[in-house]
């Protein structure tokens, strides 16, 4: 068996071990992370603006979503911060809070603090109207809770300007929630996957059509390229389903995991454009950061 | 995971830095995370789960993954083709104002607020589901103050899904879920009408925009 000592000297690592070990806890630069943290609270922040707009309307005094039909519509674990909301000032001012949360997140300041407060204002505004939430939104709940764990504001922040010192070294903590970020997005590309070859378009190659040919929710119209290219529709059907299969896999191997996730910056913006869901496909791309960067020649 | 490249004892070398009793932990914490990961996607799936994953799940992960929002199936499946799969609308008027602009939703809106629309009227459309018939009193309840009546018809149109072969493209819609929802001293009642299950007339691009114009708010 190849094993060596640890620490104290008296136990092997087996390989298992060894590779559990390097995965989860060889210090990690944490500039990608802060990348993740600013890309993240961005998209958050769009997303969030699409709230604001419909917020009385849904969750006011009045609103269509009144907090008991919201709240059966949940598991009965969930809750809501903005249920305590009573008039529309305070949904307002919860709302603004969680906006300026997400900001501070962006920039960077008092990164410990709002780090933690993002997903727990972000998990409150989701529970709130769970039948409003899409796939981009649980992405960002995800990257959210990865980015709490993580020291997020240790480079390109407002907390290292104003701390100034040397670089920011590597970290244990970097190294499990860029590793955190790993596993999900092989998960939700395999799930997503999964779920696709339940359906015959997906074997048929018809499913790009089926996608482009929703009129209200496509971001760009395909379906004149389609409709002349059968050929053309089944390579982009064939090719999603490929891909989120590339991906899933080619992300645990050092040979290509830089290469896949670098694909993964294109293509899932790309999958979600055709697929109506563009936040989502920006999410996964945010997903695919951390490993989209040449690792340092002592690194792997 | 990637393959062990380097001797272990320089992954334990890297690993130094915290002690054995801290990794001890974290990785019993890191499992317990993961498979709390593992229960919420297969517990969430399309397919339904086995009544020992809901049941380890429902006692052990979901009172702390439930209110994370970290209880998600992710199974993006994007489309099976099928009718559901369709864009929805919301739609709510006045009882037997037939000349009142009725309330069309998302209308001409566009971006994810459009699709927060399209989803809330996709969620009223779900058949046999007690939630989604309160949650319909409760939007149709919600419009009664924009439409000045308290006593409205609330129907989900859902847009015609095109055979690729079908050219010109049908720009029709089908009314899923129709519903008459009124106030009577105080108390919100809710009649199901049944959808009429027939495809709306045919409309043309050029004969669309008026109605859609009258849809925003």
């Amino acid at each position: 068996m190849n094993g060596s000592a640890s620490a104290g000297g008296t136990s092997p690592m087996s390989p298992i071990e060894a590779t559990w070990t390097r995965f989860w806890f060889e210090p990690a630069d944490p500039r990608p992370l802060a990348l993740i943290r600013m890309a993240t609270a961005l998209l958050a922040l769009v997303l969030l603006s699409s709230y604001s707009a419909d917020l009385d309307t849904w969750f006011g005094p009045a609103g269509m979503i009144p907090a008991d039909p919201a709240a059966a519509w949940r598991s009965p674990w969930g809750w809501s911060l903005f249920d305590l909301a009573g008039s529309s000032g305070s949904l307002r001012l919860l709302f603004i809070i969680t906006a300026v949360v997400l900001m501070l997140l962006g920039v960077g300041l008092a990164t410990p603090v709002v780090s933690l407060a993002a997903p727990i204002f972000w998990a409150s505004l989701l529970h709130r109207g769970p039948m409003l939430a899409g796939p981009a939104d649980d992405c960002v709940a995800v990257l959210l809770w990865c980015l709490a764990i993580a020291p997020s504001g240790a480079a390109w922040s407002l907390d290292r300007w104003f701390r100034g010192g040397p670089s920011p070294s590597p970290s244990i903590r970097s190294r499990i929630a860029l590793g955190l970020i790993q596993v999900h997005a092989a998960a939700i590309s395999l799930t997503s996957l999964l779920a696709q070859l339940k359906g015959d378009v997906w074997w048929d190659g018809t499913a790009a059509w089926w996608l482009a040919a929703r009129a209200d929710s496509r971001v760009v119209d395909l379906t004149g390229l389609f409709a002349r290219s059968e050929y053309l529709c089944n390579l982009v059907t064939h090719g999603i389903t490929l891909f989120e299969a590339v991906f899933a896999i080619g992300i645990w191997f050092t040979a290509t995991q830089t290469t896949v996730a670098r694909i993964g910056l294109v293509a899932w913006p790309l999958i979600g454009l055709l697929a109506g869901e563009p936040w989502w496909g920006v999410a996964m791309a945010i997903m695919c950061a951390g490993n989209a960067h040449a690792p340092s020649p002592d690194a792997r | 995971m990637p393959p062990p490249t380097r001797p272990p004892d320089a992954a334990h070398a890297a690993a130094s830095g915290v002690s054995d009793r801290l990794r001890a932990a974290v990785t019993v914490a890191l499992g317990v995370y993961l498979i709390g990961l593992v229960l919420a996607l297969l517990g969430n799936g399309s397919s339904g789960a086995s009544a020992l994953v809901r049941t380890i799940k429902s006692r052990l992960y979901a009172p702390w993954l439930v209110p994370a929002w970290l209880d998600l199936g992710h199974d993006h499946h994007l489309t099976y083709g099928m009718p559901e799969d369709a864009d929805h609308t919301l739609e709510v008027r006045a009882t037997g104002d037939h000349k009142a602009t009725p309330l069309r939703l998302p209308g001409r809106l566009t971006g994810e607020r459009a699709a927060r629309w399209r989803r809330l009227a996709a969620a009223l459309a779900r058949e046999g589901d007690d939630q989604a018939v309160a949650l319909a009193a409760a939007v149709a309840a919600g419009s009664f103050d924009d439409l000045g009546s308290e006593d409205v018809m609330l129907r989900v149109l859902r847009r015609q899904l095109p055979d690729r072969r079908a050219l010109p493209l049908p720009t029709g819609s089908s009314v899923v879920t129709s519903a008459r929802v009124r106030r009577v001293g105080g108390e919100l009642q809710l009649i199901k009408a049944d959808p009429p299950g027939e495809v709306a007339p045919l409309v043309s691009p050029a004969t669309q925009q008026p109605a859609a114009d009258e849809a925003t708010r």
